[in-house]
């Protein structure tokens, strides 16, 4: 992540609408190529940062930078950044080849260059065919490539992608996530993304930035964040996770040592760093749990669901049963599986085991 | 559920036929008398032979045909300059916030729940005063005043029922306000405002008490009437009404084929 280059740059915004402020302190840069997801659950701002550098709203505080310059104030209509709405905003009466080429006919670009730089992006997107089409005539997947393709002609700078994939059903994400990706790497040019789904920022992102409650929580890629998350909130936002709660008792370096109602444990600490004394918890993801193990704290099996490719186990602590683990194991592993009403010795490598800062409010 | 109501079905339909029957049985007769001028002889009523007497005369008649000139004159220009004020205000009240926009609307909407003696009076009062002559002229502004809040009606809810994001999304692309309205908007508004003209056009047309107050020597077609019926009807009025109510009829026909859905070509 050296030599990179940053187009846009978000120093310090902040945005209230009358009394309720709904994004602090936001700073974050977007690289030249960059694909970014801004992930976070409705309400947390997400939204307000688009519509922000898209210009539809100004910054109530700081500066929106493109190439070092403050953009803050720029109209909306001469800023290098194109929109794909949530609802498309595709224009109803204008056919699909009207509907992209709009960028450049208002821009007055001359009527015989855009008929064939409109043939050349619905060829990107694959909608050759339905250039002579209305919006009505089109499905939502075919809908979605307009919107794309409309925002793409323009050559912005940055693309603007509001839960683009909201409206679509589940198989078609999938593969909307990896046309967006594509289109992506093949125009080489950044893409804000915005999202609640953890699974298509975990798809296609280079970093993805967690938001909550209109402020930043973690920005990383996407391994970081799974791996480390600094905070419970990001742990939970990316699968499935086991927390057991602790005071931290002992510091070497990066890893602290955890008093845990399952004796001590080691850890990694992620995010800030911990102090003796301070309550944390202790994460450990299904899958790093290890049954069976030699050195392991002893757990009462208590349930077993298959779910094709793994299966979950769920079990409680023989020594303390406020402690419940859930394990995913692969379903047709060599090893036979344990079943309801074992007792066996769960272990883990220590390096799986990250130890994050607990919270007052959400813990 | 449908086949158990075969009774009540028929009821409904043979109430609505005698209901449609009191409603436009009055038209057939205008038709009628037409085509089949009302003699009485010796008293009783009869009709005399099929003729196009009556629409000859009303095209000799040049009282009438000045009446319904001015009328249409009054009624096509008052329409147009409604389309252009009410859309402006419907803009304003959709794009802004605050309280502006409220006082605004109230006064909009304000002469069309005033009495319209009182818009007659004051109008005429004004003119008056500004030593303005009374004729088309005023009466346009007058009938101008009575449709803007009508045709302001229709295009606020359709400006209302439209998605904010196709603004932005043109704004996005580059578009100024202005490209935004005439490419976007305008397009979107477009049978919010055939509707306004229509009805616009309707309202005008029989538009009788404010217009006393301020036409002067002349006359529109309701007038005309109304001083006519201290006289007495001549026969082209027959076949005058029967026109109308024809036009009247074909209009609504044309409106309503434009509004099928599916019809307009893309290019």
């Amino acid at each position: 992540m050296n030599q990179r280059s940053d187009v846009l740059t978000l120093e310090a915004v902040g945005k209230s609408f009358g009394t309720t402020t709904v994004l602090r302190d936001i700073s974050l840069s977007v690289a030249s190529n960059e694909f970014l997801t801004i992930l976070g659950p409705s309400g947390s701002g997400k939204t307000t940062i688009l519509r922000l550098i898209a210009g539809f709203e100004a910054p109530t505080t700081g500066r929106i930078m493109l190439d070092g310059a403050d953009i803050s104030q720029m109209p909306i209509n001469r800023r290098p950044f194109n929109t794909v709405f949530q609802d498309y905003a595709l224009f109803p009466h204008l056919s699909v080849r009207r509907n992209v080429g709009y960028g450049l006919m208002v821009r007055g670009v001359p009527k015989a260059e855009i008929g064939p730089r409109v043939e050349a992006v619905l060829a990107i997107v694959g909608l050759q065919d339905y250039a002579l089409r209305l919006p009505r005539e089109l499905s939502g997947g075919q809908r979605q490539r307009v919107a794309l393709a409309r925002a793409i002609i323009c050559e912005p700078r940055v693309i603007l992608l509001d839960e683009p994939l909201a409206a679509l059903d589940v198989a078609l994400r999938a593969q909307m996530c990896k046309f967006l990706k594509d289109i992506q790497r093949r125009l080489d040019i950044a893409f804000v993304f915005i999202t609640h789904d953890q699974q298509e920022a975990i798809a296609m992102s280079d970093r993805i930035v967690v938001m909550r409650d209109g402020r930043i929580e973690q920005i990383g890629g996407p391994e970081e964040l799974y791996g480390f998350p600094a905070s419970r909130f990001v742990a939970g936002f990316f699968g499935e996770n086991n927390l057991i709660d602790g005071v931290v008792r002992a510091i070497d370096g990066a890893r602290c040592e955890v008093e845990t109602p399952i004796g001590p444990l080691w850890g990694v600490t992620c995010g800030p760093a911990a102090a003796v004394g301070a309550e944390v918890h202790l994460s450990i993801r299904p899958e790093a749990l290890v049954p069976g193990a030699t050195e392991g704290h002893r757990f009462l099996v208590r349930d077993a669901q298959f779910a094709g490719p793994t299966t979950l186990i769920e079990a409680q602590g023989v020594e303390a049963p406020e402690v419940t683990l859930r394990l995913r194991l692969p379903s047709g592993g060599t090893r036979a599986l344990p079943s309801v009403g074992d007792v066996v010795a769960i272990g883990w490598s220590e390096a799986d085991a990250r130890v994050i800062a607990a919270e007052g409010s959400n813990g | 559920m449908k086949r158990h109501s075969g009774l009540f079905d028929v009821a409904l339909g043979a109430l609505a036929l005698v209901s449609l029957g009191i409603i436009y049985a009055p038209l057939a007769v205008v038709w009628v008398f037409s085509n089949w001028q009302p003699v009485r002889v010796r008293g009783a009523l009869q009709l005399a032979p099929f003729s196009w007497d009556s629409y000859v005369a009303l095209t000799r008649n040049a009282d009438i045909l000045g009446a319904l000139g001015t009328t249409l004159l009054v009624g096509l220009v008052s329409m147009l300059l409604a389309l252009i004020l009410a859309t402006t205000f419907a803009m304003y009240y959709w794009r802004t916030v605050g309280v502006s926009r409220q006082i605004m609307q109230a006064l909009v909407f304000l002469p069309f729940l005033l009495p319209p003696i009182v818009v007659g009076l004051s109008l005429l009062i004004a003119f008056r005063e500004l030593d303005a002559t009374r004729g088309a002229f005023t009466i346009v502004v007058g009938h101008t005043v009575l449709l803007v809040p009508v045709v302001y009606r229709l295009v606020l809810t359709r400006l209302n029922s439209l998605s904010p994001s196709l603004t932005e999304a043109s704004l996005d692309l580059g578009a100024s306000h202005c490209q935004t309205f005439y490419h976007i908007l305008l397009p979107q508004l477009g049978s919010a405002l055939l509707a306004g003209a229509l009805l616009g056009f309707a309202i005008s047309f029989d538009e009788t008490m404010v217009t006393l107050f301020l036409s002067g020597s002349t006359s529109t077609l309701p007038i005309r009437l109304w001083s006519m019926m201290r006289l007495g009807f001549v026969p082209e009025i027959n076949a005058l009404a029967t026109l109308v109510v024809l036009a009247a009829a074909l209009a609504t026909a044309v409106f309503g084929v434009m509004q099928l859905p599916g019809k307009r070509g893309a290019r």
